[in-house]
């Protein structure tokens, strides 16, 4: 099976004025297509780091990071918002919509971004919006959504693009049960109908129980990788 | 896409767009009023000043300017007259003989510039005709008439009938003695010109002063000053054919010239802060939305905006803002100005004030192309300008510490 996600002694060290703080020493993980993983940890053990120099909103101190067999660590910064915009679909743990845009219009900025033409936009959006169940809400915007349906919208926008890859940080933080359970079925079902690889940073019991791949982080390092079940196939 | 975006995002909130919109429209339509007034001003006064005596323009013999003497000719001079009235925008050109003389009355005696005038021609030159306190201004059939300014008159202890004694030297370098009779007396307002100005009959002066055939200037007048600056190249060939030279206004009138020229170097100082200042509110307006959003900025390149479209949103708005607050300012400055160039400005008190510059007590601005664009486009520049600093911020974030917020 290949390996979708590919870090080779990731290390990323923060300076704060004349301390170095590190956050990862030497990472190295592979991730394979259709994965459903989880990275947990305490916080400060560096998987929102991970995360980040994942897809590419931060760039490591040391190693090296592949998605899909091309390494980003050094890529120019518009190659790597390409890389996001085509690749990689962002989850984050505040709902993180754009707040003058309805759930629709969200979803088909991605679309925008993509140059999607526009007789195609609006049903493609309308139908990734059905898939996380938000039919009827289309027009809405995020301030008049529930916290959970907001969650369902950033889902929804970070499918738009039919990415190989969706990363989540801590997705259910800020959800209440039932809107947690739901989203972590959502992602489930949306993992194994479509194959798309998610890798999930949590600390949600429940989250982690749904994945088939457990990754525990402490102070910057793998302590543990525990696979659950098989995967699905690339 | 960008611009729909950056449309919402500017009224998000509402109230401070509304303020920097004000901001922006209230300061344009400053610029177009204070503009377009000061910009009729300044030619009402021009034009006014000039119409009294000088003339919008002259030919004069070479090396006249420095050194005006009388011997210093421009012959057939009526020809040269007509030939300048062919000219587009020059409707009148009156010959003039400027000497110089000592008048007296009785025990009284001043020195004072006597200038032969063609009363015909010289109406539609100057408007000391119409400046008349006493008697009446030179008519064509006069023969030994004068007027001259009211200072004068009182210096010389003349009134309207009194006789003038003018006592001084011709161009050929003979005595010139005339004796004039005072048929008007004037009030310019001018003191120089109301002090130091006797007119009488052209050709009554030519034969005073040994000037038959000649005249020292021909001043030229059009339906506007503007006119007649746009017939100076055709004048200077003209100029060029028979052997003299023309002036401008401004060369006539230097001190003049150069005082519009600092006033409206003061004042573009001022007009220039005030748009510096609008647009520094402007802009440190957005920076603030900017730092406000950026979170969300960082968001938006997670996934997968590129960096310089997030800076074109921003502009987007900077311009969307620029353009709303400069045409707002545009439209009411603009229609506020249109209003008064209909009803005039009419400032109480300040009449005998204006009346010395040779302005009319009602002010009428002028609105133009240039006075309406000049203020709003230059806040609309600046604001662009400006809209760099935002621009560059929002570009060169990264997405991980601009969800930091950092």
């Amino acid at each position: 099976m290949s390996s979708i996600i590919q870090c080779r002694g990731v290390e990323k060290i923060y300076r704060q004025g004349d301390v170095e703080v590190p956050a990862l020493r030497g990472i190295d993980l592979d991730i394979q297509a259709g994965d459903f993983a989880t990275l947990s940890g305490p916080s400060g053990s560096g998987k929102t780091t991970l995360l980040s120099l994942i897809g590419g909103l931060d760039r490591p101190t040391g190693g090296e990071i592949s998605i899909d067999g091309e390494p980003i660590s050094g890529m120019p910064k518009a190659r790597l918002a390409d890389l996001r915009l085509h690749k990689i679909g962002f989850v984050f743990q505040t709902y993180s919509l754009i707040p003058v845009l309805s759930a629709l219009e969200n979803v088909e900025f991605i679309l925008r971004l993509l140059k999607v033409p526009p007789a195609e936009r609006g049903p493609r959006a309308r139908e990734v919006l059905r898939q996380v169940g938000l039919e009827g809400l289309e027009d809405r915007r995020p301030s008049r959504l529930s916290g959970g349906q907001q969650q369902r919208v950033a889902v929804a926008r970070a499918l738009a693009s039919r990415p190989a890859i969706v990363l989540a940080d801590e997705p259910t933080a800020n959800l209440d049960s039932q809107n947690a359970e739901e989203l972590i079925a959502l992602m489930a079902e949306l993992n194994a109908t479509s194959g798309i690889t998610f890798l999930i940073a949590t600390h949600d019991s429940r989250v982690i129980a749904h994945t088939r791949r457990h990754i525990e982080m402490t102070d910057g390092r793998i302590t543990a990788d525990e696979r659950r079940g098989a995967d699905i196939a690339a | 896409m960008l611009v729909a975006l950056a449309w919402r995002n500017l009224w998000r909130r509402p109230q401070r767009t509304i303020l920097s919109l004000l901001s922006i429209a209230l300061v344009s339509t400053l610029l177009v009023c204070v503009v377009s007034f000061q910009t009729a001003v300044y030619g009402v006064m021009k034009e006014t000043t000039l119409r009294i005596f000088t003339g919008y323009a002259q030919l004069q013999p070479l090396g006249y300017a420095d050194d005006p003497g009388l011997e210093r000719t421009i012959a057939r001079p009526e020809d040269l007259a007509r030939e300048a009235t062919m000219i587009d925008g020059v409707t009148a050109a009156a010959p003039r003989v400027n000497g110089f003389a000592i008048l007296a009355n009785g025990e009284r005696s001043y020195g004072a510039a006597v200038v032969g005038v063609d009363p015909a021609s010289e109406a539609q030159i100057s408007s000391i005709g119409s400046m008349i306190r006493e008697g009446r201004y030179l008519a064509p059939g006069d023969s030994d008439a004068a007027i001259l300014g009211d200072i004068l008159a009182r210096n010389l202890g003349v009134t309207v009938g009194s006789k003038v004694t003018v006592l001084g030297s011709g161009r050929d370098g003979s005595v010139s003695a005339d004796v004039l009779r005072v048929v008007g007396i004037y009030h310019s307002g001018i003191p120089e010109l109301d002090r130091s100005i006797l007119e009488m009959p052209l050709a009554r002066a030519q034969e005073t002063f040994a000037m038959s055939g000649f005249a020292n200037t021909i001043a030229l007048g059009g339906a506007t000053l503007e006119g007649v600056n746009n017939a100076m190249p055709a004048l200077q060939e003209l100029a060029r054919k028979q052997g003299v030279i023309v002036r401008d206004w401004g060369s006539m009138e230097p001190a003049m010239r150069d005082g519009i020229t600092l006033k409206i170097a003061t004042s573009m100082m001022f007009f220039l802060t005030l748009v510096v200042v609008v647009a520094f509110i402007i802009l440190n307006t957005l920076l603030m939305s900017v730092l406000e959003r950026t979170r969300e900025f960082g968001m938006l390149l997670a996934v997968g905006m590129q960096p310089h479209m997030i800076g074109r949103m921003v502009w987007i708005e900077l311009v969307g803002l620029a353009l709303v607050g400069c045409g707002a300012g545009l439209a009411i400055g603009g229609g506020i100005t249109l209003w008064l160039q209909h009803q005039g400005v009419l400032i109480p008190g300040m009449a005998d004030l204006l009346s010395q510059f040779g302005l009319p007590p009602r002010l009428y601005p002028a609105l133009s192309p240039l006075s309406a664009l000049i203020g709003p486009g230059a806040i609309f520049v600046a604001i662009l300008i400006g809209g760099i600093v935002p621009y560059l911020r929002v570009a060169r974030l990264t997405p991980a510490l601009a969800m930091r917020g950092a």
